[in-house]
């Protein structure tokens, strides 16, 4: 019976070809929408969470304190924490290692070529710290930043960018007028957070860089400081040790603010997915507008057709037709529609999320909930806006309708 | 053939219909007669007489006020919708004024459609519709649409999808009301062709030339059954209040 349903169902609908093609076009909009936007909000938290991956895990932030006044945020202070500091921090307990940067924006040359680089001066265990690896070359020691060597290590960007295709090992190139060697290469990283090239990147030792690039005018402040567990549960402790050392230091009193902030890189991961997470419920959320618009269309056609063939409900009910086999066919017509429409706006939605992706470089997951969630607001959808106009047709009385002009 | 088999009893029949606002019609008063397998009768009277609330309630859309009903068996004053709805698909064949064919389906889907009501299967379905075409003398149109034939056509499909569900009786609604006098004289022929097979009808006509074509007569005027018995034997000085 439920397969004569169907298919009586199915025959009535694609007999109005046009008509239903346009109501199920109002249903698969719908669902590419919900699914596409699905889609791009678990892309940004998985880049997010890569992200975090690649800066490094484990990971405690030290930096500036927050002006608040009045209980609003009004930016960053000035740096307090210096590299004696960071080396202080290393002789913790669960500390692995510790390491800082300061930053600098300058111009690097290399022969005819020249490209805008990020600066960071720092020491050894800045690779440890923030994941990176060493492609080629060699890393500077301690002992280079205590002689402050004029020597640098370059990330893949500038590789590309200032040496084509020779070794840039070796090789000196200019910042600020100023010659540096390059002796050792990063591997590539990609795209941060926001777009920026985590590849621009070159890292000198800080003495260096305060006494070749800067001058020495540029105070031992550091821009941030970095200190890393040695696992993901001592985090806390460290963190607590790390903020009575530092407010020791500084000599702060009891009662006196901190003049720095101590974050941990897992409570920021959390805070940014959970950012991302309520982003792409908003986008579903916006994008399931058009589905409910979507549904309206196929209860108003569900309703046109009832009316247009009045005549045939009760020709139907004459000829023996059960009540609740009237109210199935069109149930099972309005399923069908929105079922059709949603499997087709699904495929789109998956297709269109994957060139999407492929075009913004983006990694997209097919995610089997979109399936799942398009499955299931295809059948409410159907039965919620055919329920009204079959019943409209299951009430229909024989006789009026054969009446019906 | 039981000849003498009651296809239909209608006891003391009264329907009134309440309106709103507190008014009520009484549409038919007291009706009484039965009806054997294998008759021809002809329901007639004016419009307004109530002649179709009386075929209304002979074909199981409509229910008494009060009275009773047999209908093969069937007593139809206790049956719920579902029930009626059941006994129309065994024991009913409708036939329409306006033919009420399904324009966008097959001459074959149109004259199976009440076996899909009886959990038949498809190709059962197909194979009885292509031979009760042949009956009604539609040998091979059963895949056209029905806009592709005559008004003549479209009636015969209308009877044979009236005949497939082997029905005890076959009601007929102004049958010829949309045809011309040529082809209305070919829609009644098939009709008493059918009748000699033994296959029991009622039609509801207006029209003297088609009342002919049936044995017996009721005339229905102003609710009350005014004339029962033979078509040939009918005058108007017979009509009596009974």
């Amino acid at each position: 019976m439920l397969r004569a349903i169907l298919k009586e169902a199915w025959i009535s609908i694609a007999s109005y070809k046009l008509r239903t093609f346009l109501t199920m076009l109002g249903i698969m909009i719908g669902v590419a929408a919900v699914v596409m936007m699905v889609s791009a909000g678990q892309a940004v938290q998985n880049r997010i969470t890569q992200t975090f991956a690649s800066m490094g895990s484990n990971l405690i932030l030290i930096g500036p304190a927050e002006l608040v006044s009045g209980g609003v945020r009004g930016g960053r202070g000035k740096p307090s924490v210096t590299v004696a500091d960071v080396a202080a921090l290393k002789t913790l307990k669960d500390v692995e290692t510790s390491s800082y940067n300061m930053g600098a924006a300058v111009q690097a040359v290399y022969g005819s070529s020249n490209y805008g680089v990020s600066v960071r001066g720092t020491n050894p265990d800045f690779l440890n710290v923030n994941n990176w690896e060493i492609d080629d070359g060699i890393m500077f020691t301690d002992k280079d930043v205590k002689a402050a060597k004029p020597y640098v290590v370059i990330g893949q960007t500038i590789v590309d960018e200032l040496f084509g295709l020779q070794n840039p090992i070796g090789k000196t190139l200019r910042l600020k007028g100023k010659p540096f060697t390059v002796i050792g290469t990063l591997k590539a990283k990609g795209d941060g957070l926001m777009g920026d090239d985590q590849d621009n990147i070159v890292i000198m030792p800080s003495t260096t860089l305060r006494q070749r690039l800067e001058g020495s005018d540029r105070p031992e402040f550091v821009n941030i400081a970095f200190v890393k567990a040695t696992s993901e549960d001592k985090m806390e402790s460290v963190a607590k040790r790390v903020e009575y050392m530092l407010r020791t230091r500084h000599r702060l009193k009891d009662g006196v603010k901190n003049d720095f902030t101590v974050r941990l890189m897992t409570e920021m991961v959390e805070k940014v997915r959970s950012v991302g997470f309520i982003l792409s419920a908003l986008l579903a959320a916006i994008a399931s507008i058009s589905l409910i618009v979507g549904s309206i269309g196929i209860m108003n056609m569900m309703l046109v057709s009832v009316t247009e063939r009045t005549r045939e409900i009760g020709t139907r009910k004459a000829l023996g037709a059960p009540n609740s086999w009237i109210m199935a066919q069109f149930l099972a017509e309005s399923i069908l529609i929105s079922f059709i429409g949603s499997f087709i706006g699904m495929v789109f939605g998956v297709v269109f999320s994957q060139i999407g992706g492929y075009i913004m470089n983006y990694d997209v997951p097919i995610s089997i909930w979109s399936v799942i969630v398009s499955v299931t607001v295809a059948v409410v959808v159907g039965i919620v806006s055919g329920l009204m106009p079959a019943l409209k047709a299951m009430r229909l009385n024989p006789i009026d309708a054969l009446r019906y002009q | 053939m039981a000849e003498n088999k009651k296809v239909i009893e209608v006891k003391h029949v009264y329907k009134t219909y309440f309106m709103d606002g507190g008014t009520s019609q009484e549409v038919l008063k007291d009706i009484n007669f039965t009806i054997t397998s294998g008759e021809f009768v002809a329901i007639m009277g004016p419009s307004g007489s109530g002649k179709s609330t009386m075929m209304n309630i002979l074909g199981c859309l409509d229910k008494p006020t009060s009275g009773k009903y047999i209908l093969d068996g069937y007593n139809i004053d206790d049956k719920d919708d579902n029930e009626l709805a059941k006994i129309r698909g065994k024991t009913i064949g409708f036939v329409f004024q306006n033919f009420n064919l399904m324009m966008k389906r097959t001459i074959a889907d149109n004259v199976s459609l009440p076996l899909i009501y009886q959990n038949i299967g498809e190709k059962e379905r197909y194979k009885r519709a292509v031979e009760m075409l042949k009956k009604v003398g539609l040998n091979g149109y059963q895949n056209r649409v029905p806009s592709q034939i005559s008004g003549g056509m479209q009636q015969r499909v209308a009877i044979a999808r009236a005949l497939i569900n082997n029905p005890a009786i076959i009601f007929a609604d102004e049958p010829t009301g949309n045809l011309d006098s040529k082809t209305s004289d070919e829609i009644m022929d098939l009709f008493t062709e059918l009748n000699q097979q033994g296959i029991t009808i009622v039609l509801v006509t207006h029209e003297d030339d088609v009342a002919d074509f049936a044995t017996r007569m009721i005339k229905i005027s102003d609710g009350h059954k005014v004339y029962d018995g033979l078509r040939k034997a009918y005058s108007k000085e017979k009509e009596i209040k009974c």
